[in-house]
Order: structure tokens, then C-alpha cells, then sequence
């Protein structure tokens, strides 16, 4: 990877951003890296993400926490059986209750779970081509290329509007 | 909607990272006040450890009071903090973000400060883990068919997904104070955020897992009001046993809430000079769930009454002529005057914009709904079914003491909070952005 370069547009607008992104997937360079102080779908739409992972995960820490309430529930009660009230010693109106919450408690857990592991967070150092600027009011568009397409790539930026366009170089 | 003003990005990080900079003397002063009182009422929790419940006004038939208020109370007060931030986040309500945080944190801390009452209300509070409800070998046998074990299960779910939703939101937050601070600010931040950067990965996990935890909380939120009112509803005692509880509370629950964000959100946006962002128009849309909540509570008494009324049973209707004329009957009307007809005053707009009057409905509204909770909890408990159990209950000094000093917690918590992590969501302010220029843009287009 020594003689790639990186190429980095910093944008002051969301819509120029998503030009950016876009003129350089038409030109056929690979995924850019970008950096924005706001969840953005159009960024996210025209990098062509697909959905979470996180979403399978809440389903099924959902599922879990609801089985584990009903096993919870009628497991403790047929092991120290006890009338209480005349009730059954099963009685699954009460026991849905508890179900629900447990399934709430790790779905919960489940996806902030699966946002650290998938969003690799926490993380100790900084991204390549991070600039603070991205956390207030910058967008920070990354492509990674060939040092000969470079040229193309800071130009396709330019023209999308980034504010100023640098290189890093690996 | 052309009054809201429009700051940029930048603007919005500069105002909010102004509430981040070291407070002053004053500041210090009205947090160490707050944590005087704390220290008292915890002396007085000491004391009660040692003596035993006796130092209450506890006695039969009266074996839940003021410490059980306290708890609904705190409960019911967490419960706006989630309806602004997840259900409103669903229904895409764009005044929310200037204000969820504040809500949001209010969630956190009133649940923290609710979770301790069961705990104090206890006689030996070494034993408290006989709470939890775990299979065990000591035929303590935790009976999953009561609504206590429930309870037990909802608020602790609660507590623990109102944190993960209010650490979720301050992310990206913290990350943007990190960028702007140096010392020991910028290592405590850079903890906080997690080495958050706003890449495109981590933007696509947190949109996934940000709209799914609302989605989880917003069910959950009506379940947990539901289950405190189970803890009275399920038991046979007149004044409790109603099947209208679960949404009489939930309802209740919202308009204490959100009363209590007006409370601390009229002073605390005039202090850390947030005028720009939290403007009167999000005020105003606050006090309109006010209002709305306030009508919906006003119905259910009506309806609780009706239902005693039209049901002849002698106990019930025993039960509610003293609840209106007995022993407790000017604390019923105190509290329908402060939730029923004070908040009426919300329909004049003049009232609404006037940060003041609403300030001041605010507080006859927490005194109502603390009321409320006193009148259903002490006031049914007191007239039993056999008049020669009955008995009043009257607050002991270490009660007062322990109630005066659960609110300076919730109010040192937050005072702290608010100066060290950012009260207001930067992110969702100019993600919002887009929005209010599109609002504007559609506007003027219309007038042309």
C-alpha cells in the first residue's frame, strides 16, 4: 500500500458532499471514507450502504430476552412449585410481563452491543485522514487511489464544491 | 415558524460548548447547598437503618406513604424524558431536539433517585437483594405472579435502556466537545465518546441501533407506568383496585414529566444563555403536551369516579366520599385544582409565551401530581374495608427530611450534568437544520 495516496475533500455542505461521492463513484474509484458531524442518509444512500447489521442483532437479543423471561418464569416456578392465590402453578398472563421486559433489556443491550462491536468502538487512534473540522461543521470526503488518478480524483472534488482538497500520502 | 432563528453548525457548537466552560462561584455555591441537603437526608437514612422504621410515620394500616410516593413520583417524572426523545424521534417531531437531552438526562436521574426509594422504604436494607428475583434455595420463592417482582423487572429494564439511549445520543456530542477542548477536559471527553470520528461506518451502525432502541424504549415506557399502577390496581383495596390505572398513569406520568421540563428548562436555558436554541417555540410546544396530558388526567378522574358511582359498591363508594370530603379531602382538592384547572391556563397563547406563568403552572403541576400519588397511596390505605383498622397517616420528620433530600439529588445530579456534558444535542440541532431552511424555504415560497 506505500504508494497509494490519499486524497481528502473537506466540503462546508451535505448536498456538495453527496455530489463529491458521487462523481467519484461514477469515475470508478473505490469507496471513498467520509467523516460528517450529522447522521446523513443521502451520504449514506449514495455510498450505496446497505442497512445495519445491528437490526438482526436486536431481533435476536429480543428473541433471547423473551425466552429467557418465559424459562426464567416457569423454569423457578415448577422448581419450588407454590400456590399462591389458587393461581396455576404456570400462569403465563404475569409471566408475559416479564417476558416483554426482558425482551426490551436485551434487545437494548443486543444493539448498543452490536453498535461497539460492528462500529469498532471504542477505538484508541484517530482514523486516517480525521480532522476535528469533521465533528463541527465540515464533511471530509477520503478516497484512497493510485498515485496517477490522483489528479482526477482532486479535481472531481473540486468540482463538487470541497473548499480545499489535500493529500496524504501512506 | 419564521421567528425560530437559524444559526449554523458552528454557531450551534459555540453556544453549546459556552455551557461546557468551568461555572463559576454561584454555581459551586448551588451545588454544594444541594449536596447539604443530600447529606442530611442520608443522616436521617442512617439513623432509620439503625432505629428501624419506627422513626417514620409508617404504622398499620398505613405500611406505604410517602417513601411509595416518592417512587411513583420519580417514575412518572422519568417517563416525558423518553415520550420526547423515542416516541417523539418516531413520529419525527422536529422540535424535540432541542430540548431531549435535557429530558432525556432528567429520564436518567429521576429513575436513579426512584430506585432508591424502594430500597429506603425497606426495614433492613441488608437484605435488599431478596428483592431481586432470582431462582434461589432459601424458599424465599420469588412469585413471579406479583405485580412487586414486576415492577422489580420494569424499572431496573428501565433505568438501564434510559442510560444506554442517553450514552447513545451523547456520542457524537462528546466527540465535537473533545475536537474543542484541551486538558483534562479533552481525556475525559475522548473517554466519553469513545474514539467516535463520524465515519460513515460508524454513522450507519448508529442510525441503525439509535432508531431501534427508540423503538424498544417506546413500548417500554408505557409498560413501566403500567406496572407501577399494577402495584396498586392488582391488590383489592378500594381506591386502588381499577382497571383504569395503566393509561391513567401513563398519562399522569407524561404530564408530571413534562411539567418538570419546563420547571428546570425555563431557568436553566436563561443561565447557560441557550435563548437561541431553545427558543419559545419549543417551550410552547411543551406546555401544549401539558395541556393535553392535564385533560387526559382531568378525564380520568372523572372516569374513576363515574366507574365507583355507576358500580354502587358500598366499599368503593365509602372509599371515594372520604377521598373527597375525609380526613384527606383538601389534599384532593388542592391536587384537582393544581392538575385540573391550573393547566387550563395553557389554552391562552398569552399564557404559553409567557415564560413566567408557565414557570409558575409548572410548579402547581409537580405539587398536583406528587399530590396525586400522596391521595391514591395514603389516602386509600388509610379507610380500609374494617373501620376499626382504619388510621392516618402523618409524615415524620425523617420522611420530610428524606423526600426534601431526593429532590436535592435529582437537582445536583443535573446541575452537575449540565456542566459537563452538552445539555442540548448538537448533532440533532443541525441535522435539524436541513429541515427548518426547507420549512423556510416552503414558507416564503408560499407567501410569494
Amino acid at each position: 500500500m506505500s504508494d497509494w495516496v490519499q486524497i481528502i475533500g473537506v466540503f462546508a455542505d451535505e448536498e456538495e458532499c453527496v455530489a463529491g461521492i458521487e462523481s467519484l463513484q461514477r469515475a470508478g474509484y473505490a469507496r471513498p471514507r467520509v467523516f460528517a458531524p450529522i447522521p446523513s442518509e443521502k451520504i449514506l444512500e449514495a455510498l450505496q450502504m446497505r442497512k445495519s447489521p445491528v437490526r438482526a442483532l436486536v431481533l435476536a437479543g429480543g428473541i433471547t430476552g423473551a425466552l429467557s423471561g418465559f424459562a426464567l418464569t416457569i423454569g423457578t416456578s415448577l422448581t419450588w412449585p407454590h400456590v399462591a392465590g389458587g393461581k396455576p402453578i404456570i400462569s403465563l398472563p404475569p409471566y408475559i410481563i416479564i417476558a416483554f421486559e426482558l425482551m426490551i433489556l436485551f434487545g437494548a443491550l443486543a444493539g448498543v452491543a452490536g453498535f461497539l462491536i460492528f462500529g469498532r468502538l471504542p477505538r484508541l487512534e484517530s482514523l486516517r485522514g480525521y480532522s476535528p473540522r469533521f465533528s463541527d461543521d465540515r464533511f471530509g470526503v477520503m478516497v484512497t487511489c493510485a498515485p496517477e488518478q490522483s489528479g482526477r480524483a482532486e479535481m472531481l472534488l473540486k468540482d463538487a464544491g470541497a473548499q480545499e482538497v489535500h493529500r496524504e500520502t501512506a | 415558524m419564521a421567528a425560530v432563528p437559524q444559526p449554523d453548525f458552528r454557531e450551534i457548537d459555540r453556544q453549546v460548548m459556552r455551557t461546557l466552560e468551568w461555572p463559576g462561584w454561584k454555581y459551586w455555591l448551588w451545588v454544594a447547598a444541594l449536596f447539604l441537603i443530600v447529606v442530611w437526608g442520608a443522616a436521617c437514612w442512617t439513623r432509620q437503618i439503625y432505629e428501624g422504621l419506627g422513626v417514620t410515620g409508617l404504622r398499620q394500616p398505613n405500611m406505604w406513604a410517602v417513601y411509595i410516593t416518592n417512587f411513583v413520583f420519580w417514575v412518572g417524572i422519568a417517563h416525558s424524558g423518553t415520550l420526547i426523545s423515542a416516541i417523539l424521534f418516531l413520529f419525527r417531531s422536529r422540535w424535540r431536539t432541542a430540548v431531549y437531552r435535557l429530558a432525556e438526562t432528567m429520564t436518567a436521574f429521576a429513575v436513579i433517585t426512584a430506585g432508591l426509594f424502594p430500597l429506603i422504604h425497606l426495614g433492613r436494607v441488608w437484605f435488599f437483594y431478596w428483592l431481586l428475583p432470582y431462582p434461589n434455595q432459601r424458599w424465599l420463592q420469588p412469585d413471579f405472579r406479583s405485580p412487586l417482582v414486576w415492577d422489580a423487572f420494569a424499572v431496573s429494564t428501565y433505568l438501564t435502556v434510559s442510560i444506554l439511549f442517553l450514552f447513545m445520543g451523547l456520542i457524537p456530542d462528546v466527540a465535537t466537545a473533545r475536537d474543542e477542548s484541551a486538558g483534562w477536559r479533552k481525556v475525559f471527553y475522548s473517554i466519553v465518546s469513545l474514539g467516535w470520528q463520524g465515519s460513515e461506518e460508524q454513522w450507519r451502525h448508529f442510525a441503525g441501533v439509535y432508531l431501534l432502541l427508540a423503538g424498544l424504549a417506546t413500548p417500554l415506557v408505557i409498560s413501566v407506568h403500567s406496572v407501577v399502577s399494577w402495584d396498586f390496581a392488582m391488590a383489592q383495596l378500594p381506591g386502588w383496585h381499577s382497571t383504569i390505572f395503566a393509561p391513567y398513569f401513563v398519562a399522569g406520568a407524561i404530564f408530571s414529566g413534562c411539567a418538570l421540563v419546563l420547571t428546570l428548562i425555563i431557568p436553566i436555558r436563561r443561565m447557560l444563555e441557550l435563548e437561541e436554541l431553545i427558543t419559545p417555540w419549543h417551550i410552547d410546544n411543551l406546555a401544549r403536551i401539558v395541556l393535553f396530558t392535564s385533560l387526559i388526567v382531568t378525564y380520568s378522574y372523572a372516569c374513576e369516579s363515574f366507574m365507583v358511582w355507576y358500580a354502587k359498591d358500598p366499599f368503593e363508594t365509602a372509599t371515594f366520599q372520604m377521598r373527597y370530603f375525609g380526613h384527606y379531602g383538601y389534599l384532593f382538592w388542592i391536587m384537582v385544582f393544581c392538575n385540573c384547572v391550573v393547566p387550563l391556563t395553557i389554552f391562552s397563547p398569552r399564557v404559553r409565551r409567557n415564560l413566567k406563568a408557565l414557570w409558575v403552572v409548572s410548579i402547581f403541576v409537580n405539587i398536583g401530581m406528587w399530590l396525586e400519588r400522596f391521595v391514591i397511596i395514603a389516602g386509600s390505605l388509610a379507610t380500609n374495608f374494617v373501620p376499626s383498622q382504619w388510621g392516618f397517616f402523618v409524615p415524620s420528620v425523617t420522611e420530610i427530611s428524606i423526600t426534601a433530600a431526593s429532590f436535592a439529588w435529582f437537582l445536583m445530579l443535573f446541575s452537575l450534568f449540565t456542566r459537563f456534558l452538552p445539555i442540548v444535542s448538537m448533532t440533532e440541532l443541525k441535522e435539524g437544520l436541513r429541515w427548518l431552511r426547507q420549512a423556510l424555504r416552503k414558507e416564503s415560497a408560499e407567501a410569494a
